[in-house]
């Protein structure tokens, strides 16, 4: 599904190495966890996936489904079914969230050359979800993030993910800032998207989230490159034994 | 008698500086000397008439101008006590110098929408007073939508008297070289005035959206948002300005410019001033010139949204709020749809 080919990225115009021949491969139906150091390039690899200005990619390649992701702008890869959630999601004030989210889905639609979906079945829909997730309603109707705490951006991270379906789904850094009760909520939701036709990426600093969310693979982001690899287990000898010895 | 182009103010007026009417005023321009003939739809119940002298309230060289081409003023009166249900509609601000005169009697109420659309290549001089009695309330919009070629002048005076409201809306698409200019009177107590404003300019197009406060009463309430966005060559010019003199204690005055610069051969000039004599007052002004939130557009983007879909999405949540609190629904949707359209071009 994502295969990731000896990348290397840089940033501040090219001068600062963060990549260096990152390679991994994460098939479809499969959950794959990334941890490592603080600076390690965790963020930056989930950046240069998406395609934000300023990760400059230097070498390699990365291909979903077989398409090349690099060639695409933000919003194609979008609509070839990337998904970020946020470490920091980004407040848009004066966009009611439900504006903004029909607007992206309908927008991810045409892309694909698919129908519109109707403002009544993307309300049921929504509603549905924000029930599921245990949102307030009048969350949806407010600008989006503007004024949420830090838990309620997660969760809104989650309703979008749930609300668009991607096929592949990045998730940088998604525990940070929940209580156990959110992060529950949180990983019910990502547990049901998991299906033999998606993959995911999971970003995470902490083993916490992995004992909710399991992994089929932990990998180890050390030095710009995956320094080492292996199962579910291998997180919670990660947690304890620290990353010291993946130090570049 | 043709204008004698050199009484036009040019740049060395300090007021005009940024807005130098001189240097864009040729002898061709359609309307330069002549009366213009405005068009107007007045509610039951209100009366208008012309009147080849009118009080000369008003003396800027604008003014002064309007007063020596057009002579006539059409003046619309509306009675003490009436609340007139439907707007007063004023069209035909396309050519040439009108003088207008709105008279309010005691706890009146009008709506009033000017649309300002202008000829090509012509010259409008408008010149517009307001004299709002004890309890009157106005509520103005204003929309202009000149050709590029069109060089306007607008200035409005605005007396208030005790208890007075006075609710202003302006959405300004620029023009050749254009200036709205509004200049308020506050001489009783209790007035309330909101005087929002945005304006949205493309190609070499320029406005100037100039104000003048003067508070000389107490316990009186100014509420002042404008929003600027500017791209290709254009240029948007602000200057505000609360004066609030020493009898004027415990006025609450706000004033807030921001504008937002979409290529940087774009240009903003801004000139916010407070000049405050009382010594109890809320006063504060602000004044802001950014971009668009690189890192919100990513965000947008990522979600699927095409680039250009989301600076407009950002562009018109920027602009949209100062007109949040217009009272009349339908009018307010035609605004942000011609914002939308604006932005969609």
């Amino acid at each position: 599904m994502l295969k990731i080919n000896n990348l290397s990225a840089a940033v501040d115009d090219g001068q600062k190495q963060i990549l260096s021949g990152l390679s991994l491969e994460v098939p479809a139906g499969e959950v794959h966890a990334i941890m490592g150091p603080n600076g390690a390039g965790k963020s930056t690899l989930s950046y240069v996936l998406t395609g934000r200005d300023g990760y400059e990619v230097t070498g390699g390649d990365v291909s979903l489904n077989g398409k090349d992701l690099l060639e695409m702008d933000p919003e194609e890869r979008a609509a070839a079914g990337v998904f970020l959630s946020f470490q920091y999601p980004l407040e848009i004030p004066g966009v009611p969230t439900m504006t903004f989210l029909k607007t992206a889905l309908n927008a991810q639609r045409k892309a694909r050359g698919e129908e519109e979906m109707k403002a009544p079945e993307f309300l049921k829909k929504s509603r549905a979800l924000a029930a599921e997730l245990k949102m307030k309603p009048e969350m949806l109707k407010r600008p989006l993030n503007v004024g949420f705490s830090g838990g309620e951006k997660k969760r809104m991270e989650i309703f979008q993910m749930m609300m668009l379906e991607p096929n592949f789904i990045v998730m940088d850094e998604t525990d940070s800032g929940l209580d156990v009760d959110a992060l529950r909520i949180v990983a019910d939701g990502v547990n049901k998207l998991r299906s033999p036709e998606r993959g995911m990426l999971i970003i995470t600093h902490y083993q916490r989230l992995l004992d909710y969310i399991v992994p089929d693979a932990v990998h180890v982001l050390a030095g710009g490159k995956i320094a080492a690899s292996g199962d579910a287990d291998f997180a919670k000898k990660l947690e304890a034994e620290g990353y010291d010895a993946y130090a570049a | 008698m043709p204008l004698d182009l050199n009484t036009l103010p040019t740049r060395r007026d300090e007021a005009w500086k940024w807005t130098d009417v001189r240097a864009v005023a040729k002898e061709d321009r359609g309307g330069l000397s002549a009366a213009g003939l405005p068009k107007f739809t007045l509610p039951d119940g209100v009366s208008i008439s012309e009147a080849s002298d009118g009080a000369s309230q008003t003396d800027t060289p604008m003014a002064s101008l309007a007063r020596s081409i057009s002579g006539a003023v059409w003046t619309v009166t509306v009675p003490e006590g009436f609340n007139a249900k439907d707007p007063l509609v004023i069209e035909g601000l396309s050519r040439g110098h009108i003088r207008i005169h709105l008279v309010l009697g005691k706890g009146a109420s009008l709506s009033v929408i000017e649309h300002h659309a202008g000829d090509a290549s012509s010259f409008v001089n408008l010149d517009m007073v307001i004299d709002l009695s004890e309890g009157a309330s106005i509520e103005r919009a204003i929309i202009h939508d000149d050709p590029e070629s069109c060089l306007r002048v607008a200035t409005t005076h605005i007396t208030a008297w005790a208890g007075a409201k006075i609710n202003q809306y302006a959405l300004s698409f620029g023009g050749d070289l254009s200036r709205l200019e509004t200049r308020v009177a506050v001489m009783g107590k209790e007035v309330e005035a909101v005087l929002n404003g945005a304006y949205l300019l493309g190609a070499k197009r320029h406005v100037d959206m100039t104000s003048y406060i003067d508070l000389a009463v107490p316990h009186c309430t100014i509420r002042q948002a404008v929003k600027g966005v500017v791209k290709d060559k254009a240029r948007g010019v602000f200057q505000g300005k609360f004066h609030v003199r020493r009898p004027a204690q415990n006025t609450d005055a706000e004033m807030r410019h921001d504008a937002l610069m979409l290529s940087d051969t774009a240009e903003i000039r801004s000139k916010p001033e407070l000049e405050i004599y009382a010594d109890d007052v809320a006063c504060a002004h602000g004044n802001t010139i950014g971009q668009l939130d690189e890192s919100a557009l990513f965000y947008m983007r990522q979600r699927g949204i095409p680039v250009a879909q989301a600076r407009a999405l950002l562009t018109e949540a920027f602009v949209a709020d100062v007109f949040d609190d217009m009272s009349d629904e339908p009018l307010q949707e035609s605004v942000l749809g011609k914002i939308r359209e604006w932005l969609g071009a």
